[in-house]
């Protein structure tokens, strides 16, 4: 469709508009006449955008501050968890040195050297199932190693800061640990006196292991609540640590009885743990 | 009526901030490039009424104020503009692109020539005037070519 053109009024008025265009711009040049407008506008201008900027993005880079200040909090809390833990097995290994170590002096030498590293491998917890752990009997879990002694830690001692629970079997991309709650398990126990000695299985129940042994061999009476250590015998497991508490005992016949001892380790207790090689 | 006042408005204002974002850059290279100028112009020669004086000047005092330049300047060579093409409008409908973009060019160029003369009046520069011809031809060209190959881009209503 075609446009009109400007017919001559509207050519008049385009005329006198610009007329006064210039008339504002000539004005404008040579005097300060529209200068309380322009400030006005530039004050605006400068007002609302501090606002806008004040309530918009200052906001948005004061929530990301936050976040990240949380993120970082969060990773120094998990850092120092992580220490925490790591001392609490030191901890653990210098309260029961004698039953970690033959050489007394090694000890020694660690505290000394500051070779607290060095004593152990440190692992961290890979994978872990606590619904298989509390139902059936093979109780794995896999660990991964962070810091190493250098030292082949297959068929080492696994243990956090509540106690010793388990061994490693396997280094295949992960390392398999074993816990003394896994029917396939084996840990060699002493009680208190040191006049009794047993293999004690895997029950394939969380916390507990089970003792049998032959009466017409072992003719002492147990209590309940008896304190049970590991012997030592087997090389795998330090000798005198203790592992548990006599919880029931069962005559299973007239030559067999069935000792049921609750662990004091618990496996989920923390995610780090202490790998050592006697 | 409103929406499409605000939405003309907010478009000013964007395409006068694209513009003072390039100038810097530009001025190194001795171009001007009148954005806001070439924009309105580019909207008036489509738009299917006459623009009025009236309209144009305000429009002009509008981004005479943003833009912070003396009142009167944009609000004159728009209203120039406007008078120019509503006049003739048909007979664009004859020319050629090419044309047409000669044309724009060159009434870019001229809006650049005349605003240097009011607000760099002593630092006037041939050179920058003639680059700035050239630049803004090829760029009208440009957005020609790719108003033809990509017309959605160009067949948009403001």
């Amino acid at each position: 469709m075609a446009r009109n053109t400007p017919t001559p009024g509207q050519k008049i008025s385009y005329f006198l508009v610009i007329l006064f265009g210039v008339f504002i711009l000539y004005l404008d040049i040579n005097t300060n006449t529209f200068n309380g407008i322009k400030n006005g506008f530039s004050s605006f201008k400068i007002s609302s955008s501090y606002l806008l900027k004040k309530y918009s993005i200052d906001q948005i880079t004061e929530l990301s501050r936050l976040f990240k200040s949380k993120d970082y909090l969060s990773k120094e809390n998990k850092m120092l968890k992580e220490q925490l833990d790591k001392s609490y097995l030191d901890n653990f290994i210098i309260s029961r040195e004698k039953s970690f170590f033959y050489d007394h002096s090694s000890l020694n030498k660690i505290i000394n050297g500051n070779k607290f590293i060095e004593s152990y491998s440190l692992a961290k917890l890979k994978s872990f199932n606590p619904n298989i752990f509390n139902c059936c009997d093979k109780h794995r879990m896999y660990i991964e190693i962070i810091q190493n002694t250098n030292k082949d830690i297959k068929e080492g001692a696994v243990f956090n800061e509540t106690g010793i629970i388990g061994q490693v079997v396997n280094n295949k991309s992960f390392y398999e640990v074993m816990l003394l709650t896994d029917t396939k398990s084996s840990i060699p126990l002493t009680n208190s006196k040191g006049d009794f000695y047993c293999n004690a299985s895997g029950s394939g129940a969380s916390d507990y292991i089970t003792c049998s042994y032959s009466q017409l061999v072992w003719l002492d009476d147990h209590e309940l609540g008896e304190k049970f250590f590991s012997s030592g015998l087997g090389g795998i497991y330090p000798k005198g640590i203790e592992i548990g508490n006599l919880e029931s005992i069962k005559i299973v016949d007239t030559s067999t009885t069935l000792l049921t001892i609750k662990l004091i380790s618990n496996p989920l207790h923390s995610n780090l743990f202490g790998v050592i090689k006697l | 009526m409103m929406y499409s006042l605000l939405k003309k408005l907010f478009l000013i204002i964007f395409i006068c901030y694209v513009e003072y974002i390039l100038a810097p850059g530009l001025i190194k290279l001795n171009i001007v490039l009148p954005l806001t100028f070439l924009a309105y112009s580019f909207y008036m020669y489509r738009s299917k009424n006459n623009i009025g004086p009236v309209e144009a000047f305000c429009t002009g005092l509008f981004i005479d104020l943003i833009s912070n330049t003396f009142f009167g300047h944009n609000a004159v060579l728009f209203c120039f503009a406007s008078y120019l093409i509503n006049t003739y409008a048909n007979a664009f409908k004859l020319f050629s692109y090419l044309q047409v973009c000669i044309f724009f060019g060159v009434s870019a160029s001229a809006y650049v020539g005349f605003t240097q003369i009011i607000i760099n009046l002593y630092n006037f520069s041939y050179l920058t005037l003639f680059v700035s011809t050239l630049f803004n031809i090829l760029l009208c060209i440009s957005i020609a070519i790719l108003s033809v190959y990509f017309p959605s881009l160009t067949n948009r209503k403001i």
